[in-house]
């Protein structure tokens, strides 16, 4: 059945309408989506994976950084090195493009998209825990429908999506946050380049008028099966001002809820405790940054 | 599987080359066009031997698929020369002895290359960051930011 032959050859097919990929995709049980190709084609060098023939999206326009009234539309063929430089994300979503600065490498970031980030479904995939923090949802279209998915239900496991294989992860919607609001993004590696996280973590916090914490998100990556949120150390955090007895006892929360494992790049242990030093950085940088704009203005 | 054309300019001239659509862009540049500066070295894009310049970024070539340069603008270091002059990144290379093996040096100067296109006049940190997918075996790093700001400063 596994052929050397369907191992190592495949088709390739660019669609130049959504309907005639989509329907490509539908039919070809073998088939595979390929944006920038830089997880694809080393999985398939692997043995990872089998494709019989791989489509190319890249014809149909899903490369695109806009704003809306309420919320900025990022098509999945968007490269991380576009999203680096997008004034509208580093001006309201800067998580993100400082997530994608700390991808790989040039090369790498040249090539490698948004949707592959997420839809590999890597513990680890650097845009998850900043999209997260930022209540990102992902539009999914297949033949004939489609259907919009908050990312935070989005992955069910390593490399495991809730994504069908007849389904194209076609862009990501991020809605505009509250005024006074500060995300941050902390990736902690082995080196600065070319690492995958020991962990990752980012946080975003919307103050209200008695600078009370009106909203707050803390997403981490590499600690769990998935990229996941400390939902009870936002709860903790929701309606307290940022007093650092209050970010403290959020880091430490955050620690319980993760489920990291050991492995090459660090031990289970050394990763839970980094979770609780990343938060309290990241909540305590995000509060410097609010502290400042108040007193700025 | 069917072989497809592709045609796509490298170094300035249009090529059209028929391959089987699971190549990779290294393999068509290195195999069929003879241009072995284009290095294999992990396929993984961990390395960086491979990095040529497509549409005016360098990538890594062992990671795209030849179809998938169809169409684009390909430059490897066969293309830095001009009229028999070196391109003052390679002069620099040469003068500041930034190279010892050399199996990694054209990833390196397509990746240098790829930078001062963006940004003719780099930081050395800006340098470090656009070397930072290039592994050099022979650990001469410092010896290539300085002759990458020195084809800078000349």
């Amino acid at each position: 059945m596994d052929s050397a032959h369907t191992r190592l050859h495949f088709d390739y097919n660019a669609p130049q309408s959504l309907e005639a990929g989509l329907l490509a995709l539908r039919k070809s049980p073998g088939a595979a989506i390929i944006a920038g190709g830089t997880d694809l084609l080393p999985s398939w060098r692997g043995g990872l994976i089998h494709p019989t023939l791989v489509i190319d999206f890249k014809h149909l326009g899903l490369s695109y950084i806009k704003a809306e009234v309420n919320r900025v539309r990022i098509g999945a063929y968007t490269t991380h090195s576009q999203m680096m430089v997008s004034e509208l994300l580093t001006g309201y979503f800067p998580a993100l493009p400082e997530a994608c600065r700390q991808i790989a490498a040039p090369p790498i970031r040249n090539r490698g998209t948004l949707g592959g980030n997420l839809v590999n479904a890597s513990p680890a995939a650097d845009t998850a825990p900043p999209l997260m923090a930022y209540d990102a949802e992902l539009v999914l279209v297949k033949d004939g429908s489609q259907r919009v998915v908050p990312l935070d239900k989005f992955f069910i496991g390593p490399g495991e999506t809730l994504k069908q294989p007849d389904e194209l992860l076609a862009e990501v919607y991020i809605p505009f946050c509250e005024p006074n609001t500060a995300s941050k993004f902390i990736k902690m590696g082995n080196r600065r380049a070319m690492a995958i996280a020991v962990a990752s973590v980012a946080v975003r916090i919307s103050l209200g008028k008695a600078e009370e914490v009106l909203e707050a998100r803390i997403a981490l990556g590499s600690v769990a099966p998935t990229p996941i949120r400390a939902r009870e150390a936002e709860s903790l955090l929701v309606g307290e001002k940022l007093s650092e007895d209050v970010i403290s006892a959020a880091a430490y929360m955050a620690q319980g809820e993760v489920a990291p494992i050991s492995d090459i790049r660090a031990s289970k242990e050394y990763r839970s405790r980094m979770v609780e030093v990343l938060v309290k950085r990241s909540l305590l940088a995000a509060r410097t940054e609010l502290k400042e704009r108040m007193t700025g203005e | 599987m069917n072989k497809i054309d592709l045609t796509f300019t490298v170094n300035g001239g249009v090529r059209t080359v028929a391959t089987k659509p699971h190549r990779t862009l290294l393999n068509v540049l290195r195999e069929d066009l003879d241009l072995i500066s284009v290095k294999e070295g992990c396929s993984q894009g961990d390395c960086g031997a491979c990095v040529v310049i497509m549409d005016g970024f360098a990538v890594n070539s062992c990671l795209v698929l030849a179809p998938q340069a169809q169409g684009s603008e390909i430059i490897t270091l066969e293309g830095l020369a001009q009229n028999g002059e070196l391109h003052p990144l390679q002069k620099m290379f040469i003068e500041k002895w930034a190279f010892q093996c050399g199996y990694c040096t054209p990833g390196i100067l397509m990746s240098c290359y790829a930078l001062l296109l963006h940004n003719p006049v780099p930081t050395p940190d800006e340098v470090k960051d656009a070397i930072s997918g290039n592994l050099c075996r022979c650990t001469g790093y410092q010896a290539i930011i300085d002759a990458v700001m020195a084809a800078v400063a000349s």
